[in-house]
């Protein structure tokens, strides 16, 4: 006779002799594997609905842009307005060369990085040359400049129309699997961002990002080589970013600069991560999910949706504790923990 | 240790720091003075790497670091504090003192614990070890300053520039804070440029002292030189008490 207890801080099963309990006091919610897990079985539940699973693969997408923004920001020191110029540098690298040059996606992959980080090394002297507003509109200029690049060159960049056609990353032969195919490439791409922004931010180089972004000067002043900081984390998720569209291009095999250059698609990266928490990786997951479900949500209401969406997101800036977010929320007891909790005993 | 040669700063128009020239002995303990706007601090700064001197040359341990970055200044001894305390306010007494720890020397294999096992050391040194897990905006300005020396001394200096250390605390944590800067000094054996402004404090403290007024290094010497100086007496009370010999 299986029986079920229920107590303050536990839920206990009782299996004759057996006896197997479940923690459910707060601290141990804050284990990543249930987050983990109750993000790979969402598609069980939603299987039938193929418009809810893009919905969530473009929240990932969302969150794997965010992730890496995040990073950028604390580590410059500085808020970045063109992460998406990665996105249309990378889409556009790999796109035509699968289109043109017939590249199969993993030499794709490599160009992307290559050029990514080719430009993002050429840019990466504004971030400690241009502060505060100056950074933030040289990086806003330099996307909606793309774009118009794009337009002016419609024969190679196709214009509105964008490319399609290119070669899939993988093909289930069913429509309905390769959506749950999408899906799951694009957690696991996010969570390999997280995973990896997470190990910084708890290492050495956490410590020392979290001084960059404190005050450079001080950093600096400490034997921090703030230069090759600011270099690495301006580069290195430019790079992430460029992936994420390589992803795109090899998934929905379409691509237009038109979608993700402009300055609307920039805005709702920079909520998610002013709304997951700026503090906070990991906050970034639960601002792309709620921007991604708002957007979705709102879509039916026709036009009225380009009020009602700012008006929502403006609401939820307010009303969440600055700078921390949803993640903020959760994690409220705690510092800010874009470096790690050191503990030491005497 | 130190060698200040004919060292000159413009900021537009004005000259903040005129051909200054002193030098700093090693382990001796040096007072820096002048009144308000002298430039002791832009002298500071030029020092540390903050700015760049449009003339003259700063030479520490046999090396010119005229111009050199702040952080390669660092690590070659030099540290210091500020007048203002700067501390990284987000985060606790022990992560900006770690942050010293992995930078303030060339340790690339250094890993965090072991950053916070040395970061504690100094925290205890400078009486903050029970306050490690406190946010740096938390902290009295006692603390602060504290939290400051320690993730000063943490860079493992060989020279410390300390700015109007004492600026804001009452004569009970003025002579704690005095006690624990001559520990410092005998403990991790370091040579001292200090400014202060409370002069009963420096004239006791230091061997030898450079005053400076509008930029200009105005008089040199030990303590007692320096108060019977006419030009001193005057750049601080005035020509009057000056000729009248009534310092």
């Amino acid at each position: 006779m299986v029986r079920l207890e229920f107590r303050r801080d536990r839920i206990l099963l009782r299996w004759g002799e057996q006896k197997y309990e479940w923690v459910i006091e707060p601290r141990y919610w804050r284990n990543p594997a249930i987050g983990v897990f109750l993000l790979a079985i969402i598609p069980l539940f939603i299987l039938p609905y193929p418009n809810i699973l893009t919905m969530l693969t473009s929240a990932n997408l969302y969150a794997a842009i965010a992730i890496p923004l995040g990073l950028q920001m604390i580590g410059t020191a500085r808020v970045n307005f063109g992460p998406q110029l990665y996105l249309g540098l990378g889409g556009y690298t790999s796109a035509l060369l699968n289109l043109h040059l017939g590249w199969s996606p993993i030499p794709t992959l490599g160009a992307t990085i290559l050029v990514c980080a080719a430009v993002a090394l050429l840019l990466s002297p504004t971030t400690f040359i241009a502060k505060g507003l100056y950074f933030s509109l040289i990086t806003l200029i330099l996307p909606l400049t793309f774009l118009d690049v794009t337009f002016l060159y419609g024969d190679i960049f196709r214009g509105e129309v964008g490319l399609v056609g290119m070669s899939p990353l993988f093909n289930f032969g069913k429509v309905k699997w390769n959506y749950l195919g999408y899906f799951y490439f694009s957690l696991l791409l996010m969570l390999l961002y997280l995973f990896v922004s997470d190990k910084i931010s708890r290492s050495r180089f956490g410590v020392t990002l979290a001084a960059i972004n404190e005050n450079e000067d001080v950093a600096r002043m400490m034997g921090v080589d703030v230069t090759k900081y600011k270099v690495f984390y301006y580069v290195f998720p430019s790079i992430l970013t460029g992936i994420v569209a390589w992803f795109i291009v090899h998934t929905f095999r379409t691509f237009a600069g038109i979608t993700y250059l402009p300055l609307d698609f920039m805005i709702k990266i920079l909520i998610i991560v002013i709304i997951g928490g700026r503090a906070f990786v990991y906050g970034a997951v639960p601002g792309a999910y709620l921007i991604a479900v708002v957007e979705d949500s709102l879509r039916g209401l026709g036009p009225i949706n380009y009020f009602v969406f700012p008006l929502v997101l403006i609401g939820a800036i307010l009303i969440l504790p600055r700078g921390e977010g949803l993640w903020g929320l959760y994690h409220k007891r705690h510092h800010r923990d874009y470096f790690p909790t050191l503990h030491v005993r005497r | 240790m130190l060698e200040v040669r004919d060292v000159t700063k413009h900021f537009g128009g004005l000259c903040a720091v005129n051909e200054v020239s002193f030098s700093v002995k090693e382990g001796a303990v040096v007072g820096l003075i002048g009144p308000n706007g002298a430039g002791k601090t832009t002298l500071l700064n030029l020092i540390c790497g903050i700015y760049k001197p449009d003339a003259g040359t700063i030479r520490f341990a046999e090396k010119d670091i005229t111009g050199m970055p702040s952080n390669r200044i660092c690590r070659l001894g030099v540290s210091r504090t500020y007048q203002i305390p700067q501390p990284f306010y987000a985060m606790t007494t022990l992560t900006g003192v770690a942050v010293s720890v992995i930078h303030g020397k060339k340790r690339p294999h250094m890993s965090l614990s072991d950053a916070i096992l040395e970061a504690s050391y100094y925290l205890e040194f400078v009486g903050l070890f029970s306050k490690r897990d406190t946010l740096a905006r938390e902290l009295t300005i006692y603390e602060l300053r504290m939290l400051e020396l320690a993730r000063a001394l943490a860079t493992t200096p060989k020279l410390l520039l300390l700015d109007e250390v004492m600026a804001g605390l009452n004569p009970a944590e003025s002579s704690k804070a005095l006690e624990m800067i001559w520990n410092a000094q005998e403990q991790f054996d370091i040579t001292i440029l200090w400014i202060e402004h409370i002069m009963k404090i420096i004239m006791n403290a230091a061997q030898q002292i450079v005053v400076l007024h509008y930029g200009q290094k105005i008089a040199e010497g030990t303590p007692q030189e320096i108060a019977n100086d006419a030009k001193v007496i005057e750049a601080y009370l005035g020509g009057q008490y000056a000729q009248s010999g009534r310092p």
